[in-house]
């Protein structure tokens, strides 16, 4: 693990040469490959000090986060051809990156807490420095606060469990559980505020909205699943007050994840679409944390690996249209079947996959989590019906709506995809496909 | 800089730096009230300067508070000395505790303090913000009132904060920010000195790039940072230690709040902490209101306005926001 880290740290120096755009990206790929190449033992939290206390479902994120950042390089070239403040967006991402991989690998809550916040200014950075429009700063502010709001009283709740337990190990979580409601609601905002559950969802299409495609690849990809990931792992202490408290999340986020994708029809910016929807795929996943059994933190798990490639994915390709059109409008991207045809067969992979077709994670996940609320209570039916057909809905009217039809008559002239474009596609499209395969690996992770 | 070409205020700057340090180590009260005055009557004229009619004024403000309050300081510690046998501990503690509030300019006696600062340079406002507050703490960890504290500590953050709202200028804001860090500091004097030793550092450590920060480039008002025309590397320096003022967590000044929170959870204080965590994100908003400048990297800015600064400067000032850019994180390697 310290080996990573000092490659991350030695990728620094690195950032500030000239024309070392793709060497940055070539070397966050080939640190995947030997990421990928650690023996782990899977079960949990073997490999204390080799592995810094990664068990399956860190090391799966980790390597998530590596993937996503090395595509993020790959995706935002327009930066390197306007030479747009190059250096400090690699600084940024790397150190971005070093959060997310402490922030996944490490035991001990606080640090978690530490790495957790960490992440969140060169997200911050992101969005305010590379943004389009002037309303980036509203986003950033509302992405900021509304995250530090909810993560402030996490830290008390931490340092409350530290007092109480001795030890802020979240291996020893396992052997105490509290029945304080107000450390119930400190201990998880912070996680729902960042997953984003409906209700204090309205910092992520701001953010996503106003993101550059970078930004908008991270957000949806990896910062997303930190609050998930929190959840994974605070739930362990709250057994007994979730018992008590856990439906009104499970409500909230199903019924909301619901209105959430019947909101998605009327967006007409397809960013704010596709964030949206993952809005509305993050309720499931808290839906199936919030349910505490087996199948619900299988299927979790698997959702935010899938669910991290698929947007990830959706987000380039409206990055791609954008760079193309000018716009992300659905009113004037509409008709693309007519100039990009192979683009078309991306978006159609990349939309199926969101709406849980055969061969994706997001159908794993999506069955799982349908296992797990289901053997929790029969009402979720409803919902669940509802959030899987409309997610069906909303990805074919994005699909239709863009590659269907008349194209607009104000566009000018373009070029269709190029190969970095597909490339960047493909690798998002062939791990949520092909990690099926071995989906026993993603299945026994705890 | 200032100090070294003028050989009366090296003078003065060295009975500052006596004074404290008389007040803090004499084993009396009446020693400490000598301590007290000798470092106003050695600040103020530090303050004045020939050029400027706002630092005159500043003086005389300065003058008249702080002869006030060593005047209160030195009435009650007589009468404490006159009546020790009475029992009057809380008002004794909480006459001595306010005239030494007000030395330090804290929350009720606090008005003075943004005015004053308004007056003064870059190089002032780094001293009265940090090291005139050195000998009012010290004193008041002698004989606190510990009801009486914890409620001007809450008010200090409080009041630090809602001061600082639609403030421009940028001195008005380190002003209220130091109230507001002040709550802090007579909390983390409450537990125990050597974590108000380590927070005081911390937060005369980044009071001093900001105020250096500030003198290099001549900046008062928030205004001004959006039209100057600033090396990158200086701009991301300012945002990078004013978010760390702020104690956002991967930064050097998250590190002392860290241990001030840890340790009033270990007292028990939960409803102390959630007012001072709040106020706090508070003050993120608005040193962010501040570093809008530089967290946008394409902005408007005036070609024909160019900073230019001494590149031995610019080094320092990047040593300097490399260690509250990393130093929480090479400190925390300690605890994975």
């Amino acid at each position: 693990m310290m080996k990573f880290m000092f490659m991350l740290l030695f990728i620094i120096p690195l950032c500030f040469l000239q024309n070392m755009f793709w060497l940055v990206y070539l070397f966050l790929m080939l640190m995947m490959f030997m990421f990928m190449n650690l023996s782990i033992n899977i079960m949990n939290f073997c490999n204390l000090s080799y592995m810094l206390g990664c068990d399956m479902i860190s090391y799966g994120l980790i390597i998530l986060s590596i993937w996503i950042s090395a595509l993020m390089i790959m995706s935002s070239q327009s930066l390197l051809k306007m030479k747009f403040y190059l250096n400090f967006f690699l600084f940024n991402i790397i150190m971005l990156m070093l959060m997310l991989f402490l922030t996944f690998s490490v035991m001990n809550m606080f640090m978690f807490y530490l790495f957790f916040e960490g992440s969140l200014i060169p997200t911050l950075l992101l969005i305010m420095g590379w943004g389009y429009q002037p309303e980036r700063i509203q986003a950033g502010m509302y992405l900021l606060f509304y995250t530090l709001f909810a993560s402030l009283p996490l830290l008390l709740g931490i340092f409350y469990i530290y007092i109480n337990n001795y030890s802020m190990m979240m291996y020893f979580f396992k052997f105490n559980s509290y029945e304080c409601i107000y450390l119930y609601v400190a201990m998880i905002l912070a996680f729902l505020v960042k997953m984003p559950m409906y209700f204090l969802h309205l910092w992520l299409p701001k953010a996503h909205v106003e993101a550059p495609i970078s930004g908008s690849m991270i957000l949806a990809a990896v910062m997303l699943k930190l609050g998930g990931y929190g959840l994974l792992r605070v739930m362990m202490i709250l057994q007994k007050i979730g018992l008590k408290m856990n439906y009104i999340m499970v409500v909230i986020s199903l019924i909301g994840g619901l209105y959430i994708s019947l909101k998605c029809f009327c967006q007409i910016d397809m960013k704010s679409l596709i964030a949206y929807s993952s809005v509305a795929h993050m309720g499931m996943v808290i839906g199936g944390i919030m349910t505490m059994n087996y199948w619900g933190y299988l299927g979790s798990y698997i959702m935010m690996i899938g669910h991290g490639l698929c947007s990830s994915g959706m987000f380039c390709l409206s990055n791609i249209n954008y760079e193309r059109l000018g716009s992300r409008s659905l009113f004037i991207n509409k008709g693309l079947m007519n100039f990009m045809p192979s683009m078309s067969m991306w978006w159609f992979l990349l939309l199926s996959s969101n709406m849980a077709a055969p061969p994706s994670l997001n159908l794993m996940g999506e069955i799982s989590l349908i296992n797990s609320m289901m053997s929790w209570s029969w009402i979720t039916m409803f919902m669940l019906m509802g959030l899987s057909f409309f997610s069906a809905g909303y990805s074919l009217y994005l699909y239709s709506y863009t590659q269907h039809g008349g194209y607009s008559l104000g566009l000018y002239s373009f070029f269709s995809g190029v190969s970095r474009e597909y490339l960047t596609l493909m690798l998002h499209w062939l791990p949520l496909n092909l990690l099926v395969l071995k989906i026993d690996y993603v299945m026994i992770w705890f | 800089m200032l100090f070294m070409i003028n050989s009366n205020k090296m003078f003065f700057f060295f009975t500052l730096f006596f004074s404290t340090l008389i007040s803090i180590s004499s084993n009396s009260w009446l020693g400490c009230w000598i301590g007290l005055e000798i470092n106003l009557l050695s600040f103020i004229p530090l303050i004045t300067s020939p050029n400027n009619l706002l630092n005159s004024e500043a003086s005389l403000k300065y003058f008249l508070t702080q002869s006030i309050a060593p005047i209160n300081f030195l009435f009650s510690i007589l009468l404490k000395l006159l009546m020790l046998n009475f029992f009057f501990h809380d008002l004794f503690s909480i006459m001595i505790n306010s005239s030494l509030l007000m030395k330090m300019g804290s929350i009720p006696f606090h008005f003075w303090f943004p005015n004053i600062m308004e007056g003064l340079s870059w190089l002032n406002c780094f001293i009265l913000m940090t090291w005139q507050k050195i000998s009012p703490l010290i004193l008041l960890s002698y004989y606190m009132n510990i009801n009486f504290i914890s409620i001007i500590m809450i008010f200090n953050c409080i009041i630090g904060v809602i001061g600082s709202f639609n403030q421009n200028s940028i001195r008005k804001l380190m002003a209220f920010s130091s109230i507001n860090n002040l709550g802090w500091m007579m909390s983390s004097l409450m537990i125990s000195e050597s974590i108000w030793k380590l927070f005081f550092f911390l937060y005369s450590f980044l009071i001093m790039i900001m105020c250096i920060m500030s003198y290099l480039i001549n900046i008062f008002f928030i205004n001004q940072l959006f039209n100057i025309n600033l090396n990158f590397f200086f701009k991301i320096s300012i945002m990078i230690n004013f978010l760390s003022l702020g104690g956002l967590p991967p930064l050097l000044g998250f590190f002392s709040k860290w241990m001030i929170i840890n340790f009033l959870i270990m007292n028990n204080m939960f409803l102390i902490t959630f007012f001072f965590i709040m106020s706090s994100l508070i003050m993120i908003f608005v040193y962010i209101r501040i570093i809008y400048s530089s967290l946008l990297s394409y902005s408007f800015k005036f070609k024909w306005f160019k900073n230019f600064i001494k590149y031995n400067y610019i080094m320092i000032i990047n040593f300097f926001s490399l260690i509250s850019l990393s130093g929480m994180i090479f400190s925390t390697f300690f605890f994975i």
